[in-house]
């Protein structure tokens, strides 16, 4: 079969940047359009870090060098931030989109693939950064918390923590056949998850729930954020094992996403 | 399966559901690959991955049931669709041509079901293309805004794109399409204009009228094929003469033939002729 027009000469094609910047510009859009959903994924964060140090900011932990509970929450929340957005939030935006058929309507267009994924990435990096910065400035002016002591290293556990947590969530989203289930999904496994992982206590890294959380990226993910802050001479702000890890989650993750990633529904 | 389409043309593909029409589009749009066969569409194979980019920034389509972002207003929509094309057709044009105007910046949320569809045609339109998809543009439209949408396609016609468009109305297809191919199964049943698809300008025509009161069957200068009730039915392939012998025999005894009628089969007869026929057998005939 053949639909037959003779091809228009002609090689013009939107450049990529351009291309990127306008589906950028949407999906930034589309976020902020829905306040409370924006509020909601910027705001918890920064509600449970008010919420604890009001609690018992200023009791120290003995066993991390007897830093302050603001000092151990600030880092972890800014953890939780990134992982928040890369990870649930994404997770759910895909879903709902590819289920409500959004991405098969996307595919008829010319926007490639690739584009589309590096807008979604870009978007949700916007929103991860914007809470880092928000939970930073809380700490330093409300809770006294010292700005990391390295600075290259918090950037870079940041680039790292936001490239896996976004493959992790894009891995994730691909095996989740359902828009109903993908928001009870997600945030049972995260908080599961955080909490093992001891983003609201303390673990003791000898404890056998530090063992059993030391295998899923998430903890990991906490300790790397946490080593730029640690203001004690000796100790590295590099957390090479914890970033290992993370980007050994997230090497698996971007495979299984790209093998995996579908744009129509499963229904159809 | 096999046919070809002339830029500007407007081509129809019918069929029942699970026919293959939607199928067929899909593999001629690039989002479904194809088991065998060749395809070209604007000269390239869309199955190459290619080409696709190509292909899509060049040809609309509009499928059933495709979700839009119901948080944004169609203007919002528009431009960011119109955002990925390298030649867009103008946002205000677009949402004139669609009869939108009043809704621009409306969420699409709160537009109704038919002028969701529009705007789902509009999406379609803005890339400014030269081949359009259309997959039943007009289910679920009202009256008037399916003769809009006719008038559209006629205007995208006449100004180049060509158009192919799936439909269950029969009405539809007549007005729009100068090509008709009927798939059934899978396969070709029948292919042609509209007023010839499966013989239908060489079939018999049916001449029907009330038959006048204190007048006989008998009577009637030509032998009637059948009657219903009051209604009296004339199967015939001379129509002319029949019409001249039978108006002829009226007028000299000045006898009004109430309801006068005559009619070919309608497309829609062909078409469940046609279908029926290849669902009644396992195999349909192929073309």
């Amino acid at each position: 079969m053949s639909v037959i027009t003779p091809p228009r000469k002609d090689h013009t094609r939107t450049s990529d940047l351009r291309l990127v910047l306008h589906q950028v510009r949407y999906e930034q859009k589309a976020f902020w359009i829905n306040k409370v959903g924006a509020l909601f994924t910027i705001g918890f964060s920064v509600l449970f870090l008010v919420m604890l140090g009001a609690t018992n900011g200023k009791q120290t932990i003995s066993y991390l060098g007897n830093i302050t509970n603001d000092d151990y929450y600030v880092p972890g929340f800014i953890a939780y931030g990134i992982m928040s957005a890369c990870f649930s939030m994404l997770t759910v935006n895909i879903v709902v989109r590819r289920e409500t058929g959004l991405l098969k309507r996307l595919r008829l267009t010319p926007l490639p693939t690739w584009a589309l994924l590096v807008s979604i990435f870009i978007s949700t990096a916007i929103v991860a950064v914007a809470q880092v910065v928000v939970l930073l400035l809380i700490g330093r002016f409300g809770y006294a918390v010292p700005f990391p002591r390295e600075w290259l290293a918090f950037l870079f556990v940041i680039v790292v923590g936001i490239a896996s947590f976004t493959a992790m969530g894009m891995a994730i989203s691909s095996v989740i056949p359902n828009q109903e289930t993908a928001g009870p999904v997600t945030s049972v496994a995260f908080f599961v998850l955080l909490f093992l992982s001891g983003l609201w206590f303390p673990l003791q890294a000898s404890s056998g729930l530090a063992k059993f959380s030391n295998f899923f990226p998430v903890r990991h993910l906490l300790l790397a954020v946490r080593a730029p802050f640690e203001q004690q001479p000796g100790v590295s702000p590099w957390a090479w094992h914890d970033l290992g890890i993370v980007v050994a989650w997230g090497i698996v993750a971007a495979v299984v996403a790209m093998r995996r990633f579908r744009w129509s529904p499963h229904r159809n | 399966m096999s046919f070809e389409v002339a830029r500007g043309d407007v081509f129809a593909l019918l069929g029942p559901n699970g026919a293959g029409k939607t199928t067929t589009i899909e593999i001629l749009e690039g989002f479904l690959k194809r088991d065998s066969g060749d395809v070209r569409v604007l000269g390239v194979d869309p199955g190459v991955h290619a080409n696709q980019r190509w292909l899509r920034s060049r040809v609309g389509v509009v499928l059933q049931e495709l979700a839009v972002e119901s948080f944004f207003t169609v203007r919002q929509v528009l431009e960011r669709n119109a955002g990925f094309y390298p030649e867009p057709r103008a946002v205000d044009e677009v949402i004139e041509l669609v009869g939108l105007r009043d809704k621009a910046d409306v969420k699409v949320k709160k537009l109704s079901g038919g002028q969701q569809r529009r705007l789902d045609i509009g999406l379609g339109i803005v890339g400014n293309p030269l081949l359009l998809f259309l997959d039943e543009p007009t289910t679920g439209l009202d009256p008037a805004a399916r003769r809009m949408t006719w008038e559209l396609i006629r205007t995208l016609s006449q100004q180049g794109t060509t158009v192919m468009l799936s439909s269950h109305y029969m009405d539809e297809v007549e007005a729009l399409a100068c090509h008709v191919v009927v798939l059934s199964k899978g396969r070709i049943a029948a292919s042609g204009t509209p007023s010839s698809l499966g013989g239908r300008d060489l079939g018999k025509v049916a001449i029907s009228f009330s038959i006048p009161p204190g007048i006989s069957v008998t009577d009637l200068p030509v032998a009637p094929s059948g009657c219903q009730g009051q209604r009296i039915e004339i199967s015939t392939d001379c129509e002319l003469e029949v019409l001249s012998r039978l108006t002829s025999w009226a007028l000299v005894k000045d006898i009004q033939l109430v309801g006068l009628s005559v009619t070919r089969q309608t497309l829609e007869d062909v078409y469940l002729g046609l279908t029926r026929e290849s669902l009644a057998s396992s195999d349909g005939p192929r073309s």
